[in-house]
């Protein structure tokens, strides 16, 4: 009975562009991105990856599920633009999958039900870059899922992309905050989570106005925040003991060394959007996400 | 789970300015209506389907690429949904996409791309691409996901019947129109289609289906995946689930366009109807 294997005989398949150095069995490429649920140390065991066994040296110890990598800025930056130059992503898509994977890991770990405040409301805070963006994005999702987000939104790029992603909240009744809560105590009144949507993995050096205020007002807050990334005001490797404390991260394609010193409850993956071939180059060793669900919960 | 808004008895799409809906609208579409009123009727649904995503687009400016990601990510989960990866019947789990040239095409790609990082094995048929480039850019990191594309599709039905497990339906959608079924490359592909013993998913409108009056010469698709809201021509579908993706329309055009509101279960974007 012919498979595909058969139509590759008979000269109908057109092989893709491949990536090198992958074994020819596909079978193994599964079990190394499944392997995390389904014991993947089999995998390893059976020999057949012996190419990745040299690339994952046991003795280093990192937090999280063994050999999950966790990526320096330069090396974040560069998948980043590896995704939209050789992959051809768009920012718009994988903004709109990244914003769906933090919607998504809140509605798990903090469901409409457990809020203490009467409605669901949570406050996202977005930032003048793509981190930004990626807020505007989950606040759309959080909004469909039921919760009651309000934006705050200071500095906004004139660029289609930010103008439509903004425009869209808008028309979902989407309010935007003109200023921000002057006291921690109004924040911690009016809702029952802070989404920080500041700044991501290529922040550097001095915290500009008027996120600076912000911080320090957000680090005063009792209710619970999430961060989409690294959280903000943190340095992307070193992270930043007396800096914002989150209790959520959603570390984006991978996690960031700042994630290493994320103390909070729920670290979640998510922007499931990587080719295996990206994967295997950068041997990120990401575990695998459950069914379709567009993110994973690492702790 | 989420609170959901109070419920809102559905009402009866409203006609756009310039739009005719003929009386075989109010009853349902009937094939025993001429074939000038049933045209009517579908055409008006397409009136108001463009419609929408023209305000989708304009008003609430959402991107083109946006959207196509948006509901090609929800047709791969309801592909799931429908073809759960323990329950397919071949070892490997195969699955055909067959694109056509327009945005129903670019939305096949789409899903053969999500439906591949939920490690499913698709394979697109894509004969007539757009040069569009928006949709090269789909073609592209479909191809840099390791998915293979056919340089032609067998009309020895039976290799497809025995390598793939099921086949998704990217090729007209509700584009198709008496002109462009009838033409290459899409006849061809509809007429190997008609012919397939394995299901069929259409996404949005069953290839054909559009293009007249319902006849013996349709396809017959298992699974349908309606975007936005369900087609007037989804009311001939009787194949085993339909699935709407339609969690992504803001509630006040679901308002506008008569969609009926819908209990989505958790953060899931298709509802099984």
């Amino acid at each position: 009975m012919p498979g595909p294997r058969a139509l590759l005989g008979l000269g109908l398949l057109v092989a893709a562009a491949r990536a090198g150095g992958r074994c020819r069995e596909r079978g193994w490429s599964w079990s190394w991105n499944r392997g995390w649920n389904r014991g993947w140390e089999r995998g390893w065991e059976r020999g057949r990856c012996l190419p990745h066994r040299a690339m994952h040296s046991p003795g280093t110890a990192r937090p999280g599920p063994a050999g999950l990598r966790f990526l320096g800025q330069e090396e974040a930056q560069a998948i980043d633009q590896e995704l939209f130059t050789e992959y051809r992503f768009s920012v718009e898509q994988l903004m709109e999958l990244a914003g769906l994977s933090c919607a998504t890991a809140i509605a798990k770990a903090y469901p409409p039900s457990s809020f203490t405040t009467s409605q669901p409301a949570v406050l996202v805070v977005c930032g003048p870059g793509n981190n930004g963006g990626d807020g505007l994005v989950c606040a759309r999702h959080l909004k469909m899922f039921g919760y009651q987000p309000t934006v705050y939104y200071p500095k906004r790029p004139s660029k289609p992309l930010f103008e439509g992603l903004t425009t869209q909240c808008k028309k979902m009744d989407i309010p935007f905050l003109p200023e921000f809560p002057a006291e921690a105590e109004f924040i911690d009144e009016l809702y029952g989570l802070v989404v920080d949507a500041i700044f991501g993995f290529s922040f550097t050096g001095a915290v500009r106005e008027p996120f600076g205020s912000i911080l320090s007002t957000l680090e005063r807050v009792t209710v619970p925040i999430a961060s989409i990334d690294i959280p903000s005001g943190w340095d992307v490797e070193k992270g930043k003991a007396d800096g914002l404390q989150p209790d959520m991260l959603i570390s984006l394609t991978a996690p960031k060394k700042a994630a290493m010193h994320f103390t909070g409850r729920y670290h979640f993956l998510g922007g499931r959007f990587v080719p295996p071939a990206l994967q295997e180059k950068y041997a990120l060793n990401l575990p695998a996400y459950p069914g379709t669900d567009c993110v994973l919960q690492l702790t | 789970g989420p609170r959901r808004p109070p419920a809102r008895s559905p009402r009866a799409p409203k006609s756009l300015p310039g739009v005719e809906r003929g009386p075989g609208c109010a009853r349902g579409l009937g094939t025993a209506l001429s074939p000038v009123l049933s045209g009517a009727c579908s055409q008006g649904s397409r009136a108001e389907a463009e419609a929408m995503e023209k305000e989708l687009l304009e008003d609430y400016r959402f991107g083109r690429q946006q959207l196509i990601e948006i509901w090609g990510h929800a047709c791969a989960v309801a592909v799931t949904k429908a073809f759960p990866l323990p329950s397919l019947p071949r070892r490997q789990p195969t699955l055909l996409v067959a694109c056509g040239p327009a945005q129903n095409g670019a939305i096949g790609l789409v899903c053969a791309r999500h439906l591949r990082s939920f490690d499913y094995e698709p394979t697109i048929f894509y004969p007539k691409r757009s040069p569009d480039p928006l949709h090269r850019d789909f073609t592209t990191q479909c191809e840099k996901m390791d998915i293979p594309f056919l340089s032609y599709l067998p009309t020895e039905v039976q290799l497809i019947n025995d390598a793939y497990n099921a086949v998704v339906d990217a090729v007209l959608g509700a584009e198709g129109t008496e002109g462009t079924a009838g033409t290459e490359p899409c006849a061809a592909i509809l007429a190997t289609l008609r012919l397939v013993r394995i299901p069929i998913v259409s996404l949005d409108v069953p290839s054909g289906w559009a293009a007249g009056p319902g006849g013996s010469g349709d396809i017959s698709p298992d699974v349908l995946v309606s975007l936005a809201a369900p087609k007037e021509v989804a009311r001939r579908f009787q194949g085993r689930r339909h699935f709407l993706a339609g969690r992504f329309v803001p509630e006040e055009l679901q308002r506008k366009f008569g969609i009926s509101p819908r209990e989505y279960p958790g953060s899931d974007c298709v509802v099984a109807l």
